[in-house]
């Protein structure tokens, strides 16, 4: 049932199917209606029928009409061609006449004479009108006409149908089978001619309308049986295909509900609207299509009928769609605006409530302004209201503009704050109402701020004054240990054990004075609690001092060291005792953690990349560790972390943190990267010139 | 045989100065406060304190006050305290010399012999600079014999440390980059070798300073040069 349900192929045959059952109701219909008509004359050709003989006569009347109006009111219906046999020819005018006739007159000839002047109207082209009019009566079907008498082989047309009612200017023909009349008007005139006619199915070669008409009339009379049981299987199965895709449209395989497409987003008027315009145009396409009528144009009727049904299936599909999924009244643009605005003022009226004060005001000031705007508006006619008007337009704009500026000084107070500026203050007599209250409230935070950062930075005097006060107590049992530490090892002591434990001693006490001195210093740089002197310093100087100081510790370690400096003397600002100390403590770790015999980079470049046109100096070490670096190079810059934690005695740990806070204090970027066992810094420090 | 008074209440840290500057040969006598140091300075003969500036009763930069109202006795400062604020202080509150915790036994005792040095000898020793002897402080430069004395001790110096020296010692109080020094010493432009310089520089340092990590005489201005310090 589902499949049933979901199937597109079976969908897809009924749109095509329910068309061509609709089609067949409408042409049973049809064909039923024709029978009733003419089905029971006889007459299994169409020129045998009262139809044709109507159409005849009405197109010979006419005629007559036309010439008698050409003679007598000059029009121009008819053309003069040269004399024939000293006679007046007319000829018909195709192009006036063509389709005017439901296409008979593509298979009539006409001679008319005029019995006055003996001038021939026409239709024919002839070197002899006296030899066609003999011919006349060899034809299918004639009909001749002479002073009341007609002489003619159409049953319906014949002198016991057809009279002339000169009273009242018009022939009468009598329906042999209805015995109802038809009428057609004619002149008086008639009297004064003489008319030859003959249906001629050869004179154009005829491809057109009668042609047509001739072939359904026969195929009609002939299958006189067909709509009986077309008609009922056609109404059935259009009733089942209907309600077979009413049923199955918008269902689609895995889907529970009915699947919408971009066709049923669209709003229903757009949708009803764009179906009436396009619908509109096809089909008076098509029906203008049929009317010139011949196959080429029928056919294409066809085609704008098939699109004029697509759309309408289009149209119809989404509706029931729509309906469906009770989204038929919501696809509506009225109901979509209305409820838009009837949410708005749901909501407008339910935020009165709340207990914002700001919003009440709000509300209050807008619906006073649009009450005075609406009233002003009203008395526009007295004149001065305009002006009035205008003045209290303006009156609101620099009252919504002074809020606005309000506004605006109180967001950069704000930003000012999150920037970390500590000086921050609004006037608060400036602004008035709500803003003057968030003034405060700003001014507040930004104080609370400011002592924040008092408050952290003191704290931090304290914890740096805390860490050298101890490290002053823990220094004086420490100059006690290390003094008789060396005492006693001055002493003349037997015994290797003893040695090597005052050796074990010794070492730990100095590494403990070690650490004293690194935590104090690591605790006052990194709170900044250290004064600089900036001075000028030739970094290229600088380097050769200090790589004279540590050669021989380089040398003892057979570590070579690749220094590239620029040509030119690069002088940077620092503090040259902080400096040195930087590069002292990154030299100090290499010989210490460096790869024995390995080499040792020393890069320095002068580096231009900052968009404002700062130069920096940039440092670069590199060194091999003989360890393997497992730890991270932020993990490494932080206090009391060495690169592997679990087998040096040497150093305290601070070195980085130490030389990291030193050049940020400074003004540089201190930087450590670690690749395999690549150890390398990178220290960044502005030019000034 | 010279006095030293060691003050610091530390009674550890006493004893150590103690044994330690006996072995010199001086007398040593003690206090624990600053009020039983004046004492002592008050009733003996004393050529040299060292001074500890944490103290109960009467704190070490009290006491030195108190000395200095009529005495010029060298005075040595002996501290925990490591902060140049804290040397610059005491100093100025008329030490000779600061020496902080823990300190070298060794460095304690230079420093004793050359503030006890200046002291006695002041005046006497205080020969007129001639064209070949280089003075500053307690260095001394005979370019005749091209012996180097520190503290009255000679110290060997190779040739080329002796020429740096002479040379800085020469212009005392102005300040060399090493390029200049290698022009000045070798007489022609020196290029590559620059490091060559700093390392004869700290050899010079580790060989007449006390300490060469604060060295008193050969200064080094970081990423400028070196000097050698004017010294009265």
């Amino acid at each position: 049932m589902n499949n049933l349900r979901t199937s597109k192929a079976l969908k897809f045959v009924s749109y095509i199917l329910f068309p061509v059952f609709v089609l067949l109701i409408g042409l049973s219909i049809f064909h039923l209606a024709f029978l009733d008509e003419y089905g029971n004359t006889g007459a299994t050709k169409f020129i045998d029928t009262e139809m044709f003989s109507s159409d005849y006569v009405y197109y010979i009347t006419d005629n007559i009409q036309n010439a008698y109006n050409q003679k007598n009111n000059g029009s121009r219906m008819f053309m003069q061609l040269e004399d024939v046999n000293g006679n007046e020819i007319y000829y018909l005018n195709r192009d006036y006449m063509y389709s005017y006739y439901n296409g008979i007159n593509e298979y009539v000839d006409f001679i008319i004479i005029d019995k006055e002047t003996n001038a021939i109207y026409t239709n024919m082209r002839s070197s002899d009108y006296n030899k066609e009019i003999e011919n006349m009566k060899n034809a299918t079907k004639y009909w001749n006409y002479d002073n009341g008498n007609i002489e003619t082989n159409m049953e319906y047309i014949n002198s016991n149908n057809i009279r002339y009612n000169s009273t009242y200017q018009y022939f009468v023909i009598d329906d042999v089978n209805s015995g109802e009349s038809s009428t057609y008007a004619v002149d008086k005139a008639i009297t004064g001619y003489t008319i030859y006619s003959r249906y001629n199915p050869d004179r154009t070669g005829g491809l057109t309308n009668y042609k047509i008409v001739e072939g359904i009339y026969e195929f009609c009379l002939k299958h006189k049986e067909m709509p009986i049981y077309i008609l009922p299987i056609s109404v059935i199965a259009t009733f089942a295909i209907g309600i077979y895709l009413c049923w199955a449209i918008g269902h689609e395989k895995g889907k529970d509900e009915i699947t919408l497409n971009y066709i049923d987003k669209i709003p229903y008027e757009i949708l009803f609207l764009a179906w009436t315009i396009l619908l509109t145009i096809f089909a008076a396409g098509a029906i203008e299509c049929l009317h010139i009528a011949n196959y080429i144009t029928v056919i294409f009727a066809f085609v704008l009928y098939f699109i004029c049904y697509i759309i309408c299936a289009i149209t119809a599909v989404s509706t029931i769609k729509r309906l469906k999924a009770r989204k038929f009244i919501k696809s509506f643009l009225i109901y979509k605006v209305g409820k838009w605005m009837f949410d708005k003022l749901k909501k407008m009226f339910e935020t009165i409530d709340e207990k914002t004060t700001e919003n009440k005001r709000l509300f209050w000031y807008y619906l006073l302004f649009i009450i005075i705007s609406v009233m002003l508006a009203c008395l526009f006619y007295t004149g001065i209201a305009i002006i009035l008007l205008i003045g209290f337009w303006i009156w609101a704009y620099y009252k919504l503009k002074k809020y606005i500026i309000g506004q605006e000084k109180i967001k950069n107070a704000l930003k000012d704050i999150y920037e970390g500026k500590n000086d921050v203050k609004l006037n608060e007599e400036e602004l008035t109402g709500v803003l003057k209250e968030m003034s405060v409230y700003v001014n507040d935070i930004a104080s609370g701020f400011s002592n924040a950062i008092q408050e952290s930075l003191k704290s931090e005097r304290l914890k740096t004054e805390l860490i050298t006060n101890v490290s002053h107590d823990i220094k004086t049992p420490l100059t006690s240990i290390i003094n008789y530490v060396d005492l006693l090892k001055k002493e003349n002591i037997q015994g290797e054990k003893v040695k090597e434990y005052i050796e074990i001693l010794d070492k730990k006490s100095q590494r403990l004075k070690k650490l004293t001195e690194d935590l104090v210093e690591a605790s006052k740089v990194s709170s900044g609690n250290v004064k600089l002197n900036f001075e000028s310093i030739a970094i290229k100087e600088l380097f050769n001092q200090t790589i004279g100081e540590f050669k021989d510790r380089f040398e003892e370690k057979n570590l070579k060291i690749e220094v590239g400096m620029p040509e030119e003397d690069i002088k940077i600002k620092a503090d040259s005792r902080y400096l040195y100390r930087i590069i002292e403590n990154l030299f100090s770790n290499i010989t210490k953690y460096a790869l024995e015999s390995s080499r040792v980079y020393i890069d320095v470049k002068e580096e231009n990349r900052d968009s404002n046109n700062q130069k920096y100096i940039n440092i670069s070490i590199k060194n091999i560790s003989k360890d393997k670096l497992n730890i991270s190079s932020d993990e490494l810059m932080q206090r009391f972390v060495r690169g592997d934690r679990s087998r040096y005695t040497e150093g305290s740990g601070l070195g980085l943190s130490i030389a990291k806070s030193l050049t940020e204090l400074q003004g540089g970027k201190f930087d450590i990267i670690i690749d395999g066992d690549l150890f390398k810094v990178e220290i960044d420090w502005p030019i000034s010139r | 045989m010279y006095n030293i008074l060691v003050v610091d209440d530390d009674k550890e840290i006493v004893g150590a100065i103690e044994i330690y500057l006996k072995k010199e040969g001086y007398n040593i006598l003690k206090a624990y406060n600053g009020e039983e140091a004046l004492d002592i300075v008050n009733n003996n003969e004393i050529h040299l304190i060292i001074l500890d500036i944490m103290m109960p009763k009467k704190d070490g930069l009290e006491t030195l006050e108190e000395i200095r109202k009529d005495k010029t006795i060298p005075v040595i400062l002996l501290s925990a305290k490591s902060e140049d604020y804290d040397k610059i202080g005491g100093l100025n509150s008329g030490a000779d010399d600061y020496i902080t915790k823990p300190f070298n036994p060794l460095e304690l005792i230079a420093r004793v012999n050359s503030s006890l040095r200046r002291y006695v000898s002041f005046g006497a020793l205080e020969k007129e600079e001639n064209g070949n002897i280089y003075k500053t402080g307690e260095l001394v430069v005979d370019d005749d014999t091209k012996k180097v004395t520190v503290d009255g001790k000679e110290v060997k110096l190779t040739a080329t440390e002796f020429n740096i020296l002479k040379f800085l010692l020469a212009n005392k109080g102005k300040v060399y980059s090493i390029p200049e020094i290698y022009e000045n010493v070798w007489n022609e432009e020196g290029f590559g070798a620059e490091n060559i310089i700093a390392v004869h520089i700290r050899h010079i340092r580790e060989k007449i300073e006390i300490n060469p990590k604060e060295p008193r005489y050969l200064k080094v201005i970081w990423g400028v040069g070196y000097k050698i310090e004017n010294i009265k």
